[in-house]
């Protein structure tokens, strides 16, 4: 029961940081991109090419490094973000809404498609696959998954700390102001392109980073793991969570994940119909998607917005010895109740 | 040489029911605004019927072709009841985002009943036929003649009917027609009926074709029909007409040099150079600027 509980845990928080990353794009600057399970799964690739070593006869991919496992994580991710800032600058250039979705799934199945086809980039179908222990050994299995367990969730702290921090600052508002409305952003004299472009490149650099801590996690991995459909949980998660906002974000991972991976138990999956429990599983995903929009689209912690529109920023002091609501969440109530503006 | 000549036979007849796939989905998107991301499951859905009513009920191939139209309209109908209509007055990508559910919940309920497993229909591919430079069979020239049937009696509707005039009357202003006496909500219905009805039938000839049917035969056609319209010009149905035939011929010349498993990263270096060119579409009018829809 514990390992399980290690499992569900482990994934859960590496799918968090994916999360956070997805919702800088979605959340922050409103470009739906359908594109970051790729940059997720080029994370899983590159750290895993750069640590398992020359492959194996049969088995072809690029690279076959043997670096150790935290400049592998570093490096995938530099990888990730120079793909993704080609992805980005024809999607966010002159695309936006719908055009920039359409541009970022045809990205993603034309992706998909190419590394299932083109066998020596990663082995193709079959994937690629290595034992690795970034601790080098001398661990027992369990107390080894303990510690990866204590190390993702020190990592997603981390990485929830900075964007916290970051979704606050100037930059941070200056994409909400972009997202609100552009035209009036660019008459105040900000970039509306760089500030689209830069927070894509951040949100994938923070898919490839998880996509980093999933192939330790895993340590196999084919196209069939990284269906491009697959990105939908964590749009259903960043929806229940409440989009643009980190806490909610990180609430929603968790509250999705656990409850899918818990509620799957119990639907019955006899041997004959394998498909049944993923296919229910992705039913309810739909659903919930569709349902958090129509009723609740801006989910259970919403964006907190201050009085002026911008995100709220209150210091420590303010925070502890606060005795009457003030006048930014008197706003927040407000925008709570109109939530349905919410999904741009 | 011959090789060149018998795959662009084939790419023609893919691209006949793209150009009907892509239609209907320009079609939807020219009364709604909205881009149906659950479009792709219409067609499979149409596919699915007629493979019921041919394997359980034994019924001749204008049945089942008929059955397919029928229970496409009705999904699309659903669709448009369901969903779109419940998110009309927001954002686009809301409504997007909503059809991407929707996508999800019937393509697995089709999983559910049908499996994961590829079936097939059990008509008579016909005879090999060499017309001019192309090699088909009867079936794939059934296929194309039936393609080009619809496609004019799509003309006929919207040039010649009165729900055509006030279809394009709503995809320019829904609430100035509305306004005018049109009844706009009742023509996005029937638009929508009509849509699917292409879409259904459109995933019959595909499941036709192609030989084998599977609950996710519509998502990889959903791609195609979305570069087709958009790089033809989205809600413009007889640009969207010459963007997929455009990119069937693009497909299948290409197909020719390299493997077909890369039909859908051409398709997307196409839509990329369309989007980058001429974002509104190669058959429409218009500079370069920024698209939003």
């Amino acid at each position: 029961m514990l390992q399980y509980w290690t499992a569900i845990l482990t994934e859960a928080s590496i799918f968090a940081i994916l999360a956070l990353g997805i919702d800088m794009i979605w959340g922050w600057a409103g470009d739906f991109d359908l594109s970051a399970y790729a940059y997720f799964a080029l994370g899983v690739y590159m750290t895993m090419v750069m640590t398992i070593g020359k492959p194996q006869a049969p088995v072809v991919y690029i690279l076959g490094w043997h670096l150790p496992y935290p400049i592998a994580v570093v490096l995938a991710v530099i990888v990730v973000v120079a793909f993704a800032s080609v992805v980005g600058a024809i999607a966010l250039r002159s695309l936006r809404e719908v055009h920039f979705s359409i541009t970022t799934l045809g990205a993603v199945w034309a992706i998909y498609y190419a590394v299932e086809n083109y066998t020596p980039l990663f082995n193709g179908y079959n994937g690629v696959y290595g034992l690795f222990d970034p601790l080098g050994g001398g661990l027992s299995y369990n107390s080894y998954h303990y510690l990866f367990l204590g190390f993702c969730l020190v990592v997603l702290f981390v990485v929830y700390l900075v964007v916290q921090r970051l979704s606050t600052s100037p930059f941070g508002r200056m994409v909400r102001a972009v997202r609100d409305d552009e035209r009036a952003a660019s008459v105040y004299g900000r970039n509306v392109f760089w500030a689209k472009y830069r927070t894509y490149l951040f949100g994938a650099g923070l898919a490839g980073l998880a996509g980093g801590l999933f192939a330790a996690y895993i340590g196999a991995f084919n196209p069939l793991d990284w269906k491009p459909t697959e990105i939908f949980v964590l749009y259903a998660a960043i929806l229940v969570g409440g989009r643009g906002n980190p806490k909610g974000v990180v609430l929603g991972t968790f509250v999705v994940y656990v409850g899918f991976v818990e509620m799957t138990r119990y639907i019955p999956s006899p041997a004959a119909r394998p498909e049944l429990g993923p296919a229910l599983r992705q039913i309810l995903i739909g659903l919930l998607i569709v349902l958090m929009l129509k009723f609740r689209p801006s989910g259970l912690l919403p964006e907190r917005l201050g009085n002026d529109g911008t995100v709220a920023r209150r210091s420590w002091p303010e925070r502890l010895f606060r005795t009457s609501p003030t006048e930014g969440d008197a706003v927040t109530s407000a925008t709570a109740e109109t939530g349905g503006e919410v999904a741009s | 040489m011959s090789i060149f000549w018998i795959s662009l036979g084939q790419g023609l007849a893919v691209a006949a029911i793209l150009a009907l796939s892509s239609v209907a989905f320009t079609l939807e998107y020219a009364v709604s605004r909205v881009v149906n991301l659950a479009h792709g499951e219409v067609l499979t859905i149409g596919a699915f019927a007629a493979y019921v009513s041919e394997t359980t009920f034994h019924q001749s191939i204008y049945v089942c072709a008929l059955v397919a139209t029928i229970f496409g309209s009705l999904a699309a109908t659903a669709i448009n009841f369901v969903v779109i209509e419940r998110f009309r007055n927001q954002k686009s990508l809301a409504t997007l985002i909503a059809t991407l559910g929707a996508s999800l919940v019937l393509q697995n309920l089709l999983l559910i009943i049908f499996g994961g497993a590829s079936l097939s229909y059990t008509f008579s591919q016909g005879n090999l036929l060499h017309v001019g430079p192309f090699l088909w069979t009867t079936l794939t020239i059934e296929v194309m003649v039936s393609a080009v049937i619809v496609a004019i009696l799509i003309y006929l509707l919207l040039q010649r009917t009165r729900l055509g005039k006030a279809l394009r009357a709503v995809s320019q202003n829904r609430e100035l027609s509305q306004v005018s006496g049109i009844p706009a909500r009742a023509v996005v219905m029937q638009t929508w009926a009509v849509a699917g009805a292409i879409s259904g039938f459109a995933g019959f000839l595909y499941g036709e074709t192609v030989g084998t049917i599977s609950p996710s035969i519509g998502n990889g056609f959903l791609l195609l029909s979305i570069t087709a319209a958009v790089g033809g010009g989205l809600g413009r149905p007889y640009a969207t007409l010459g963007g997929a035939l455009v990119l069937g011929l693009v497909m299948s010349i290409a197909g020719t040099y390299v493997s077909s498993a890369y039909q859908l990263v051409i398709a997307f270096g196409f839509l990329v150079v369309m989007l980058l060119l001429k974002p509104n579409g190669m058959f429409v009018r218009g500079s370069a600027q920024m698209v939003r829809a």
